[in-house]
């Protein structure tokens, strides 16, 4: 019998992770192609929202978009009628995208002829803040009835994305969401994050938006 | 019950090693995990039989060390521990603070033949 041993690793579960995202950064950044990855709630506003951006940007860039769900793919139909390339990911339960799956995705889009891939990630507000994806920019959209204390509540996402779109705006009448607490919340938590007021439904705020995105495919 | 992505991970990471070590028999793994990680130890432990079924871990035993949730104050310079006071300093009663532990989630070390 062989003997026992104790091998140790100390490796944090998520360098695997981050190592291979790193190296799908370096690529998309050599092949001038900018991702940006879009994270949310459920209901929040993603699709929609996406409508709008590509409808404002289409005749300035080429814009493919990698829909993730854990299933169906009514989201992918949506943006398929703006004209722009998508694909629909599917996850099979996976509540998250790591490095590895934004990479096959990608490969299944093809970004020969894309400026700009957008990963609308899976609806939630834990998982994928701790996966790393590759994506060159984050983006989180928080919808006015959520609440102004998600920030509180979920401060991991808040804490890494570059850019934070507060949606549904055009409702603030309707709910106790108090805007500059929301606001103090996240810069606490993330004093560089940009954060952008829009309504998807009526395009108020997509202008600042549309300009946002342009200076990182510029880049 | 994002604990079963995270364990898959686990998983891969463990097979690398078990090949550049040549190890036959994996016997336990040793997790350390994060007071203020989203991991729930308890979750991770009912999905590790579900994660590891069909991999070289497949009827492996699993140890859980968590490692506390600490923070420094930034008015008075104190560590204490955030769940035990509530995110306030009890030295000061301050809420500004740096979180110092207890966002990891490390494989510690794994018992093998």
């Amino acid at each position: 019998m062989d003997k026992l041993r104790v091998i140790e690793i100390k490796q944090s579960v998520f360098e695997d992770n981050d190592s291979q995202a790193n190296a799908l950064r370096e690529e998309l950044k050599r092949d001038n192609v900018c991702l940006l990855n879009l994270m949310s709630s459920p209901g929040s506003g993603k699709t929609t929202t996406l409508t709008r951006t590509i409808h404002t940007l289409k005749d300035e860039m080429r814009i493919g978009v990698m829909e993730a769900d854990i299933d169906s793919d009514v989201d992918a139909h949506t943006i398929a009628k703006t004209g722009a390339k998508v694909v629909q990911l599917h996850t099979g339960g996976m509540c998250h995208l790591d490095a590895d799956m934004t990479r096959q995705g990608l490969e299944a889009l093809g970004t020969e002829d894309i400026d700009l891939a957008i990963l609308e990630n899976v609806g939630n507000l834990v998982c994928p803040a701790e996966f790393d994806t590759g994506a060159t920019k984050n983006a989180m959209i928080l919808s006015v009835p959520e609440g102004d204390d998600k920030p509180l509540k979920y401060p991991l996402m808040f804490s890494i994305v570059d850019v934070l779109l507060i949606n549904k705006i055009d409702a603030m009448d309707y709910f106790e969401f108090d805007m500059e607490a929301c606001i103090s919340r996240v810069k606490k938590l993330n004093p560089n994050v940009k954060i952008i007021p829009i309504s998807a439904r009526t395009g108020e705020g997509i202008d600042e938006w549309a300009e946002w995105i342009r200076s990182v495919v510029a880049k | 019950m994002h604990e079963l992505g995270v364990v898959i991970e686990v998983v891969k990471t463990v097979e690398k090693v078990a090949v550049e070590q040549q190890l036959t028999k994996i016997d336990t793994v040793i997790l350390q995990i994060g007071e203020l990680s989203s991991m729930i130890p308890r979750y991770v432990e009912q999905c590790y039989p579900a994660a590891v079924d069909g991999t070289i871990l497949e009827g492996t035993n699993l140890k859980i060390e968590v490692l506390p949730g600490n923070a420094l104050c930034k008015e008075c310079n104190k560590v204490f521990n955030l769940i035990q006071n509530n995110s306030k300093c009890p030295h000061c009663g301050s809420n500004d603070f740096e979180i110092i532990s207890g966002r990891e989630f490390f494989i510690k070390e794994i018992v093998a033949y």
